[in-house]
């Protein structure tokens, strides 16, 4: 009883390996051919849930268009993720223009075309090429709460301006040293943080977060595609005079990669690339971050309500 | 030798010493929510120790929870307590208080079960002793249990104060101050010398209280025990 069971599993296993074996070494089946031509990608990202959720969307609209799609997603720091991408470990990773521009020494401002232009003339020295950058940016931003806002009729910085010393900022350790905090602040908005009533905590914290809600603070420093705003309903304040350094996404890929990969490699990225909204950014951030959807499935229902797959 | 330059060239800033982000400020902060937080510890911790030392009643059950306590880190202590002071006490719910009850929570264990591993210690004959010479279960406590278990109790005051010291530094994140409001600092404007002399200064904070406390633990000593 025991040998025949053993004998019918080996031949099931035999036969699964050369069913697996004969397509890919004969080559000889239609449908392996158009994934021949079209290179292999290895998607990388930096070790935050936002950058993965990105790469994982990149990897699966790129599947949708035949393309064969290894992932490395959660690599690190951007020093880890450029080092991967220059050594060939992976050949497209999501980046941010400010945060990329500055790594690479090129000039950043809250200009997104200029920052992009003058990155993509320091890529092209490594052998790398940026795709379009996204409307969506995730930068320092400013957010109150809505009863704030609707009493005050808050939409903007230029607004908070002016009634900045009747509100509690909670403002970044760090922030009356930072050019693009206290300096940027007061020479762009005039709100001189110096004479405001001020709690130091960290931007982008939860704990930024949970002060704001419970009316510890009025203002706080967040991160514009922090979950937190959609979660807890805040109003994020326009940058309108143009502060923050642009923090729109791009994806960098390898210059080998792109040259080999046939057009709709960069039509598929970029169709990405637009529909990404600094919203629709704060919508994914929330379905990994809290919901704790896997970057798989909120990346296949994204691209889905997108109608991109 | 560049670093270490301008970490020197931090501690000697005029921006360090005068303003609203001075180094004494700081300092000031770490040490009194340090001292608060300590002597809250002692006062709810030692009591508890000496009654489940002296009783053995409940022991099991205590120690089981403050050795649980002692499982949470500190980060997650203030996580705790961050949300319900900011409900009570809005923008008093900031800072000073749940880093306060992060850190009295945090102290709170050492105490406890030093305390009462000194009293258990204490050898039943003395005890039976001091009974038969008539003494009150209370006068027992205070002139033979305690004398004898000091050096303990003193090692848990003194493992609990060394601890709340060092990780007083945390409070910067609820917006307490204190020196990790430097270390934030440098961390947002990649300043790498501001985050090592903070570190350094932490440091030495903490090896002074481990100084003073061991001098105390050595001065409490009875003479008629003769340890060391």
């Amino acid at each position: 009883m025991r040998t025949r069971r053993t004998l019918a599993l080996g031949a099931v296993l035999l036969a699964l390996v050369i069913s697996a074996c004969t397509p890919g070494g004969g080559s000889t089946t239609p449908s392996a051919s158009p994934a021949a031509q079209k290179p292999e990608v290895t998607v990388g990202s930096a070790g935050f849930d936002e950058s993965a959720v990105v790469a994982e969307i990149y990897a699966q609209a790129l599947e949708a268009h035949g393309y064969t799609v290894k992932r490395q997603l959660e690599i690190g720091e951007r020093p880890d993720v450029q080092a991967a991408l220059t050594s060939g470990r992976v050949n497209l990773v999501p980046e941010y223009l400010g945060g990329l521009a500055s790594y690479l020494k090129a000039d950043v401002s809250s200009d997104a075309k200029a920052t992009f232009d003058a990155m993509q003339v320091k890529l092209a020295a490594e052998d790398l090429i940026a795709f379009d950058y996204s409307p969506g940016t995730d930068a320092d931003g400013w957010a109150v709460r809505k009863e704030t806002a609707d009493q005050l009729n808050l939409k903007a910085m230029s607004d908070v301006a002016k009634v900045a010393d009747q509100l509690v900022w909670g403002l970044a350790p760090g922030c009356p040293t930072n050019p693009v905090c206290g300096p940027g602040l007061k020479s762009t908005y005039g709100i001189d943080i110096s004479k405001l009533q001020v709690e130091s905590l960290s931007p982008c914290s939860t704990e930024m977060a949970q002060a704001l809600n419970n009316s510890a603070i009025d203002v706080a420093q967040v991160c514009t595609t922090q979950p937190d705003i959609q979660t807890f309903n805040f109003v994020l304040l326009e940058d309108d005079k143009a502060l923050q350094p642009a923090q729109n996404l791009a994806p960098v890929a390898r210059k080998d990669l792109a040259d080999a990969a046939p057009a709709d490699f960069a039509e598929t990225l970029n169709a990405v690339s637009a529909k990404l909204t600094t919203d629709e950014l704060t919508k994914l951030n929330v379905e990994v971050s809290v919901n704790q959807t896997s970057f798989a499935n909120a990346a296949s229902q994204w691209l889905k309500d997108q109608g991109l797959i | 030798m560049e670093f270490l330059g301008a970490v020197f060239a931090w501690f000697t800033d005029p921006a360090s010493w005068s303003g609203r982000n001075t180094i004494p400020l700081r300092l000031w902060e770490q040490v009194s929510l340090s001292a608060v937080s300590l002597a809250l510890a002692v006062a709810i911790a030692l009591p508890l120790g000496l009654y489940i030392g002296h009783t053995d009643r409940g022991s099991r059950l205590v120690v089981a929870i403050a050795n649980i306590g002692r499982a949470v880190p500190s980060l997650g202590w203030l996580g705790i307590a961050l949300p319900i002071t900011l409900v009570l006490f809005q923008r008093g719910g900031l800072g000073f208080l749940p880093a306060c009850i992060a850190l009295v929570a945090l102290g709170i264990p050492p105490i406890v079960t030093n305390t009462y591993a000194g009293l258990r210690e204490v050898s039943r004959d003395l005890l039976d002793a001091g009974r038969g010479m008539g003494m009150a279960e209370l006068q027992l406590l205070r002139r033979v249990e305690v004398p004898i278990a000091l050096p303990v109790i003193m090692a848990g005051v003194r493992s609990s104060a060394v601890t709340i010291v060092a990780t007083a530094t945390l409070a910067a994140v609820v917006g307490g101050g204190t020196l990790g409001d430097f270390i934030l600092q440098g961390l947002f404007v990649n300043d790498q010398p501001r985050i090592f002399g903070a570190a350094v200064l932490v440091a030495l904070l903490a090896l002074a209280t481990e100084m003073v406390f061991g001098y105390l633990q050595r001065r409490v000593v009875s003479p008629g025990l003769g340890t060391g």
